[in-house]
């Protein structure tokens, strides 16, 4: 093993004093020891605790909100994954933000997506990276999408009922070719063609299945990608403001674009391949052909 | 009259160490520099505890913290903060970076993940590069760099006020112009006091007093602070970024 | 144990039990928010301009998360220069539409004049109170202009005046006679920090249009209920303008 591996490793951590006392592991300090030092409420029922306090399904009056309502999807096909996510985090019925990234960029070729608590899925993902970057210093060559995943997945399984909510769709391009897998906190792990995650995620495969096929061009596979978020995002309170897109090739990830999905509505994704030219929205591509007569208002 | 036996019942009460004491925080990046607001009010309920309770903390001469939420939770949050701060200091001999200190405050958060500091936590100052910057972070540590961000009691108030005049989301430009990318401090600073005082009118947290910390990037002079009275400056030195505050009286009812 | 006796405690505490109960139920709507307003989404807004009145809703009919319509129209005309904005409960909205249509029709007829803003707001209030312990889930806002009728003491004819009007009221008609804004809907908090920041006195037509539309724009693109579209009534003495929003549609 190299030197520089060593210093990183953890099974040869003989000094008993903490670097983190120093600030000078500021990232990750808290994990300096390899072991994760979380600090738990002293209650009988830690779990139940948390939950009351945090979880606004159990209780929409509770202090702390985590942000949930997203929708994100990937999908594997000839020219390798798409991965199309909204902006939007709501706390209740208030828009926390509109400029979230739901895509967390691991390394320059893995993307891990966003969906359930933004904090869980930041710091996991983050912490990833770290395992990954380390796994290709130890074994000089760079991690399979499966493992990676599966190592993600084994860590979230270790919380399983501590309260982690993460729905993650780890996608990548490794020796195999492209790769999309599916991570939640529930522990699943699920290898898969295409997955949509969130409350906008039925929305989104409407479009996906109808417009599916694995021949599918660059293109017409970015458009598809779009095309989904734009549909979530106008029927889903909870997703919206804006599209992210990113695509996955065999060198690695690239950025394709940041799409407003109210512009898309009105005058679609701008001058991009693919786009058909026009908003995708209903009433602005059937403006005057509507069934019914517009209804007046009567005094 | 209820007889008083049924309080005699063994009654369970679940672990609440958590309150909300209300106030709201803001903070609004410029090209060159960064303010960081907060009202002083400290509430429980309908009661004011306190008219003068700091929201808002100087860390370094480029990074200001707001903290809103649970007050016991945010001073002691902060505390630990400055902490760390100061081991890297004499660790490394200089200031931490902003976008550093952001990730920091990420891993302090998440550290409490199974059980959280109840606070939400604003960072602005000057990054490396001489840019204003605003991180605002969740309870549990998910953060973001954004232009404009605020948080607590009345952020569903003042946010879409910013969103209008700061993004001039909703807004047309005059045509053959755009929209400023970055405001000038002066539009900033009355922005934010249009802020506190539209919260103050409609919201009951807020009030009693306003302060206004404003970072400014290294080498630049303080142009648009002229007619701002009483401001007190907080720099170590006064050829680094230097940090300002300046405190405004807000409707006490 | 005690089983005798916590059934003699709730006899003895019969007679309270309604006023409780109702106190509770109150108190409960403060703290959360009452399901059936926020079921299908929606805002509306009014405001005050000088010689003149605004009013403006969004247009989506929701299924909680779910949009089902953008083209849902919560403010309607009571007669030429009033108007109604009825937001909460969408079936609520119809009901009362239809029912304040038919309320003023009667006092059309019966009194052989138009109703004055002031009188419908009254009449909105008690239509509500009537329902008091089991109320119409809407929150109405009312914006009109009220002529004042002066006849001068030399014989000349009268001069008709008109001062602007809004009104809002509670589920169960407690009124409000704001002399800026009225505000409600699920957007009502966001509508409030907004209007308090851009609303001015006498504003014109024109600057009113402006202020109402930019208020009610950015408070629902903040707000994931509302929004979907908007309308927009400005009402002046000579002429009602009606307008149609460019708005965010997610």
């Amino acid at each position: 093993m190299n030197s520089f591996a060593t210093r990183f490793d953890s099974h040869h951590h003989d000094d008993d004093q903490s670097d983190a006392a120093w600030g000078s592991q500021a990232g990750f300090g808290n994990l300096g020891d390899g072991s994760h030092a979380f600090n738990v409420p002293a209650v009988p029922d830690p779990t139940a605790f948390l939950r009351l306090h945090t979880d606004d399904h159990a209780d929409p009056n509770c202090r702390i909100k985590i942000q949930h309502g997203t929708t994100t999807l990937a999908f594997r096909f000839q020219g390798g994954v798409i991965v199309a996510v909204d902006s939007r985090a709501t706390a209740g019925s208030y828009v926390a933000s509109g400029t979230v990234k739901k895509v967390i960029e691991i390394n320059p070729y893995l993307l891990g997506t966003m969906a359930g608590g933004a904090a869980d899925c930041q710091y996991w993902e983050t912490y990833l990276g770290i395992q990954c970057r380390l796994h290709e210093l130890r074994n000089r060559e760079r991690i399979s999408v499966a493992a990676a995943s599966k190592y993600l997945s084994n860590l979230v399984y270790s919380y399983k009922g501590m309260g982690l909510s993460m729905g993650t769709m780890i996608c990548g391009w490794d020796k195999t070719g492209p790769a999309v897998f599916y991570v939640d906190s529930d522990g699943t792990r699920l290898k898969g063609d295409m997955f949509s995650v969130g409350s906008g995620s039925t929305f989104a495969y409407g479009v996906l299945d109808q417009g599916y096929r694995w021949d599918l061009t660059d293109e017409e596979a970015q458009e598809l990608g779009r095309r989904s978020i734009y549909a979530a995002g106008h029927r889903d309170a909870f997703s919206g403001n804006t599209c992210n897109l990113y695509h996955v090739k065999e060198d690695g990830w690239k950025f394709i674009g940041n799409y407003d999905i109210s512009k898309m509505h009105y005058e679609g994704p701008g001058d991009v391949p693919g786009a058909p030219g026009g908003g995708y929205g209903y009433d602005v591509r059937t403006k005057g052909r509507f069934s019914v007569l517009e209804t007046e208002v009567v005094a | 009259m209820p007889s008083m036996e049924h309080v005699a019942h063994p009654q369970q009460r679940a672990f609440n160490p958590y309150t909300e004491n209300g106030g709201t925080i803001l903070a609004i990046a410029g090209a060159d520099f960064t303010v960081i607001a907060g009202d002083t009010r400290q509430s429980e309920g309908y009661s004011i505890q306190t008219r003068y309770a700091p929201k808002v903390f100087r860390l370094t001469d480029r990074a200001v913290l707001a903290v809103n939420g649970f007050a016991a939770d945010g001073n002691m949050f902060v505390k630990k903060v400055k902490q760390r701060l100061e081991w890297y200091r004499h660790a490394h001999a200089k200031d931490m970076p902003l976008r550093a200190i952001a990730r920091l405050i990420q891993t302090m958060l998440y550290a409490q993940r199974f059980f959280p500091y109840y606070v939400y936590n604003i960072l602005g100052g000057i990054e490396d590069d001489g840019t204003g910057a605003v991180y605002s972070f969740d309870p549990v540590g998910s953060y973001e760099r954004e232009a404009c961000r605020a948080a607590g009691a009345a952020q569903s108030l003042v946010q879409p006020f910013l969103d209008n005049q700061i993004y001039f989301k909703n807004q047309q430009a005059a045509p053959g112009q755009t929209h400023p990318s970055h405001l000038p401090l002066p539009d900033v600073l009355s922005i934010v006091i249009d802020s506190f005082t539209s919260a103050t009118e409609r919201h009951i947290e807020v009030g009693d007093g306003l302060e206004m910390y404003i970072v400014l990037a290294k080498g630049r002079n303080t142009q648009g602070m002229e007619s701002l009275h009483g401001v007190q400056e907080l720099s170590s030195k006064l050829d680094g970024e230097r940090v300002f505050v300046v405190r405004r009286e807000l409707k006490k009812d | 144990m005690a089983r005798g006796r916590t059934r003699w405690w709730w006899k003895r505490e019969t007679r309270s039990v309604t006023v409780t109960q109702v106190t509770r139920s109150l108190e409960d709507s403060e703290e959360r928010p009452n399901m059936a307003m926020e079921l299908n989404g929606g805002s509306v807004i009014a405001m005050v301009g000088k010689n003149c009145v605004a009013i403006a809703s969004d247009l989506r009919l929701g299924n909680q998360a779910l949009t089902v319509a953008t083209n849902f129209e919560k403010i309607f005309p009571v007669s030429e220069q009033l108007y109604i904005g009825l937001c909460g409960l969408a079936t609520d909205v119809e009901t009362l539409r239809e029912r304040f249509r038919f309320l003023v029709n009667m006092y059309t007829i019966k009194e052989s004049r138009a109703i004055s803003p002031q009188a419908f707001a009254h009449l909105v209030s008690s239509t509500l109170y009537e329902k008091r312990f089991g109320p119409y889930f809407i929150e109405p806002v009312i914006a009109g202009l009220e002529p004042i009728t002066t006849t001068p003491t030399d014989g000349s004819a009268p001069t008709t005046e008109f001062r602007p009007f809004i009104a809002g009221a509670d589920v169960i008609g407690c009124l409000n006679f704001a002399k800026d804004f009225i505000v409600t809907g699920t957007a009502s908090d966001k509508l409030f920090g907004v209007a308090e920041g851009l609303w001015e006195p006498d504003l014109g037509p024109e600057d009113l249009f402006e202020t109402i539309s930019q208020t009610l724009l950015n408070a629902v693109d903040r707000d994931a209920y509302s929004g979907w579209g908007a309308v927009v009534h400005v009402i002046t003495p000579d002429k009602v303008v009606s307008r149609t929003l460019k708005a965010r549609m997610d």
